[in-house]
């Protein structure tokens, strides 16, 4: 029997109730950069640099990609508290020399997070008898329902993120002479990942921006196949400095200023500087396959969806948004 | 049998809405490398117990492959329009193999259910046993198997079997194989599944032998000699347990040339041509199945009713032509006479008042004559003046015996009499029981030919509507091949039991007849290399695909190479050798001196006495037979002194 079931049993009513932003992260989650300060390091002012050619450009031989998913439901009500399932998963999936990815890492949480102080006993009882893995969170904001969903999927980012960090460093101990690990996301979040020489953070959002004035003006109108100079990034509290810089992969005109813009994370030091020309042709390089049918293709690489569909096929399917209808969904 | 070298799984069942299992069908997927293609048979295995632990065999019909691509233009965009850089993608594309499988047995077979959404492995020995339903008679007390070839997939290999009782009757019979000309399939395959046959018969079912008719080149003139067969051929021979020797009883039946003693074959070669019979046939013979003769046109009730008059009243009787002359026909000489004597006799006695004869008319006489009068000219050698003079041994087959009937060189109309007089003979042995043997296989090539889908209603056809239809009850079973399986008439086909496909054409495949078949299915068919067949048996509910070793069999090009030919021999050269072939005894010389000077008929007719009686002192049978009775034999004494009225019409001009 699992755990909501049991908690249904013990009076708790049963819910299936989940939130469009619990199927995966928006390109505005990564945005709590707000306030940081960019230097750049690379020349005098930002510039915009042609990038190498597509087929001039070298990817390594053997590269990892880590990316995560996070899932959460309201499966349960004990009176008006939600109980929530949530399920998060990060993999590791190495790129052999026929281009094929093979996972090597992997980890997936699947828990409850509930207000465990606002709940009735008997009820937080059976939670506790039946459910091994339970996050409380603060009960503050049960009485609005809104906010209090908004304070669950804060705990899920959180927990997503823990778990990508975990795989991140323990992907990085085994990472052999020569082999790369990109991470969909900031990479500052962890201090080992952050200075590790062969990490690179590939951020397809563009919540913060580091720039300002003419800087930010060329920055958000890079040409395509061009980088700009490397700025540092200083981070808030919990951000390790970073090495940065904005890489266009397809032409923006037409769509918008965000349109195929990459902002990519390594470590700060001098190589990285030496090195972004490099690394920015080889990103380049990834732009094919083309990670359609998603909707963010022209920032997101291939082997980082890829990774995503990997996990996506070993979630839960309970926790699949529906948004039509709460009738089974078909394929006719 | 093979021990199954690896047991993990090599697919698993996938199920969606749009393409569920179902009893009949499924679907998996396998590693992108996999030795799993069209024809494999797999096994799926249930997770559970009872029930839940349902194994399902299955063969694979249909295979796809596709990549997570939504659409072929982000491949183009991606590349940026050009193809050369489609390869530079650093990552290859999520891409699966999708395969599509029909069941062909499940395990419990009742409640027939889905297939389980399970894993998928590769076939071992005992599961292509029990998938193809040989089970039933591989294991039983009294086994009906006949190995037909191997089963190889993934690296296994297994041998499937025919059930007897359903290739050569009772339960069903006959077996048909198509297949594109010239890649040694058809021929190879039915002299490789007669070997198995003789070797695999079951000991309860009695005899069997086999009669083929070579109807082109030196295809089946060198069944007794040892073909170049290869390790590989040998192993797969010691696995199917069949011996990779030639036939041991080979029979080979020629008619004779136009000069009525060197033999019509391509297996001439001093070394051979000893073991060759003649197969010449006399009036009797041919009057039986003038039917044959016939073409549409001439089939009428009038010409029915005189030819039985002829077989009845006339052959090989003492009979008054009315006009004074008695006549004894037996050869065409003396039905030709006859017929003289009959025109002359209502030209001159009835002052050609008169256009009928004992009812006949004229008109449908000249007709009869003329046919009858056109097969002794056309298949001279064959037919002869003389009666009869070699034929197979009725009564007296052997068994495990292949009788080979060359009539590759001898008139269309010849082939068609050969081929009538052959089976009718066979059917009505094998009505008696006194054939020799239980059961014989017909193999007809070129059906396309001799059974075609359209055309006229042949004598030869309705023979072979009647053998696929009825054979079966007496064990007479056709083996037919056929380049066109389309051209065939349909009722000949349907009722063959077992069906095997070689390479065929794609226009071909795109028949109706083909159908059944998925297009992987179909190209697979349309590619199958040399020693490839694709089988259907009643036991089995898919086709299956088989590769079978070269026939143990010199090949007829091979043979004739290796024998060529030799060249006709002068007349006495080739009277001694006949002779000889009777008695090794028999010295050229006695045999020169007797016939110098002779007329070449008298010693045609010497000879085909001999030939026919077969006594023990052979040169001085022939030499009484030479001496007067044959030649006194052939006509009445009085007729030939009488000089005979020339016909008032030459037949040459004759409207029939």
């Amino acid at each position: 029997m699992t755990w909501w079931r049991a908690l249904v049993e013990a009076g708790a009513v049963p819910a299936a109730f989940v939130p469009p932003a619990s199927t995966g992260r928006t390109d505005l989650e990564d945005g709590a950069e707000a306030g940081t300060v960019a230097d750049v390091v690379e020349d005098a002012e930002l510039q915009a640099h042609p990038v190498l050619e597509r087929s001039a450009a070298r990817p390594p031989t053997a590269v990892s990609f880590l990316d995560g998913i996070e899932r959460w439901s309201v499966v349960a009500y004990d009176g008006v508290v939600p109980v929530v399932r949530a399920y998060v998963a990060a993999a590791v999936r190495r790129r052999d020399a026929r281009g094929a990815l093979h996972t090597t890492h992997q980890r997936a949480r699947d828990f409850a997070i509930a207000p465990l102080e606002l709940m009735n006993a008997a009820r937080r009882q059976a939670l506790s008898a039946h459910c091994p893995d339970v996050e409380p969170v603060a009960g503050e904001r049960v009485g609005q329902p809104a906010l209090f969903l908004e304070t669950v999927e804060a705990a899920v980012r959180r927990a997503r993120a823990r778990l990508e960090r975990e795989l991140a460093e323990a992907c990085l101990e085994t990472l052999a002479a020569g082999e790369w690990l990109v991470v969909d996301g900031l990479l500052s979040l962890s201090p080992t990942v952050a200075r590790h020489p062969r990490a690179l953070g590939v951020i397809k959002s563009h919540g913060a921006q580091f720039l300002e004035g003419r800087g930010l003006e060329r920055a958000l109108t890079l040409p395509a196949g061009h980088r700009t100079s490397v700025f540092r990034v200083r981070g808030g509290h919990t951000r390790t400095e970073v090495y940065s810089w904005y890489l266009r992969l397809w032409p923006w005109e037409g769509n918008d200023l965000l349109y195929g813009l990459l902002r990519v994370e390594a470590r700060a030091h001098s190589e990285t500087v030496t090195r972004a020309a490099e690394v920015s042709g080889w990103l380049l390089a990834e732009r094919a396959p083309l990670a359609t049918p998603d909707a963010r293709w022209d920032r997101l690489l291939y082997p980082l969806h890829q990774v995503e569909e990997y996990l996506k096929s070993r979630a839960p399917r309970d926790l699949q948004l529906r948004r039509v209808s709460r009738l089974p969904k078909t394929g006719t | 049998m093979i021990a199954r070298p690896d047991v993990a799984p090599v697919g698993r069942v996938v199920a969606t809405e749009l393409k569920p299992a179902t009893p009949h069908q499924f679907h998996f997927w396998t590693a992108n490398d996999t030795t799993i293609g069209i024809g494999a048979i797999v096994k799926v295995v249930g997770a559970g117990t009872g029930d839940g632990g349902r194994v399902v065999y299955g063969v694979v019909t249909d295979g796809f492959a596709y990549s997570d691509l939504a659409t072929p233009l982000h491949d183009v965009v991606g590349a940026e329009g050009d193809p050369a850089r489609a390869a530079d993608a650093p990552t290859a594309r999520q891409e699966i193999r999708y395969w599509t499988a029909a069941v062909l047995r499940q395990i419990p077979e009742e409640p027939l259910q889905p297939v389980p959404i399970a894993q998928v492995y590769v076939a071992d020995d005992a599961d292509v046993a029990q998938a193809l339903r040989m089970d039933a008679y591989l294991y039983s007390a009294t086994p009906t198997a006949i190995p037909v070839g191997l089963y190889t997939s993934a690296g296994l290999e297994a041998p499937v079997y025919l059930d007897a009782d359903f290739l050569l009757g009772p339960e069903a019979a006959h077996l048909n194989i198509s297949g594109v000309s010239g890649l040694a399939t058809k021929t190879s395959a039915v002299e490789f599944l007669l070997a198995s046959i003789f070797k695999h018969f079951p000991a309860h079912k009695g005899r069997v032998a086999a009669v083929c008719f070579n109807v082109k080149g030196p295809d089946l003139c060198f069944l007794d000699q040892p073909g170049d067969l290869s390790d590989e051929d040998r192993r797969r021979y010691e696995r199917l347990g069949v011996p990779s020797t030639p036939f041991e009883r080979m029979r080979l039946y020629a008619p004779l040339k136009a000069d009525g003693v060197n033999l019509n074959t391509l297996r001439t070669h001093p070394d051979l041509v000893s073991d060759v019979e003649p197969l010449t046939w006399g009036l009797q013979e041919v009057v039986d199945f003038a039917e044959v003769l016939l073409n549409r046109d001439d089939i009428d009730a009038k010409a029915d009713a005189f030819i039985d008059f002829l077989r009845d009243r006339v052959l090989g009787r003492s009979f008054d032509d009315g006009f004074g002359g008695t006549h004894r026909v037996q050869t065409f000489a003396d039905l030709d006479r006859l017929f003289r004597a009959i025109f002359d006799g209502l030209e001159i006695t009835a002052g050609g008042r008169s256009d009928s004869w004992r009812t006949h008319h004229i008109a449908t006489m000249r007709k009869v004559r003329n046919r009858l009068s056109n097969i002794s000219t056309r298949c001279k050698g064959l037919v002869t003046d003389d009666g009869p003079s070699s034929d197979l041994p009725w009564g007296a087959f052997e068994d495990r015996a292949v009788y080979v009937i060359d009539v590759a060189n001898v008139d269309p109309l010849g082939q068609d009499l050969v081929f009538a007089r052959v089976v009718s003979k066979l059917r009505e042995h094998l009505e008696r029981r006194d054939l020799g043997v239980d059961a014989v296989v017909v193999f007809v090539d070129e059906l396309n030919k001799y059974a075609p889908g359209d055309g006229p209603e042949t004598y030869v056809k309705k023979m072979l509507l009647d053998i696929s239809e009825r054979g079966r009850y007496l064990g007479l079973v056709l083996f037919g091949a056929e380049q066109f399986r389309s051209q065939v008439h349909r009722r000949v086909v349907g009722n063959a039991g077992t069906q095997l496909f070689g390479r065929m054409d794609m226009d071909e495949l795109a028949t109706p007849g083909y159908q059944v078949l998925t297009p992987a299915t179909k190209i697979k068919l349309a590619t199958l290399p040399v020693g490839e067949l694709m089988v259907r048996h009643p036991h089995f509910t898919q086709p299956i695909f088989v590769r079978f070793p070269k026939p143990p069999v010199l090949r007829g090009r091979n043979g004739v190479e290796r024998f060529p030919p030799a060249a006709d021999l002068p007349f006495e050269d080739a009277v001694v050798r006949q002779l000889v072939h009777l008695d090794r005894g028999v010295r050229p010389n006695q045999v020169k001196d007797l016939i110098a000077d002779r007329e070449e008929d008298d010693v045609r007719r010497a000879l085909a006495a001999v030939r026919r009686t077969r006594p023990e002192n052979v040169l001085a049978y022939f030499r009484k037979a030479l001496g007067g009775r044959v030649a006194l034999e052939t006509a009445p004494l009085r007729e030939r002194q009488t000089p005979s009225v020339p016909p008032l019409n030459p037949i040459s001009d004759e409207p029939y």
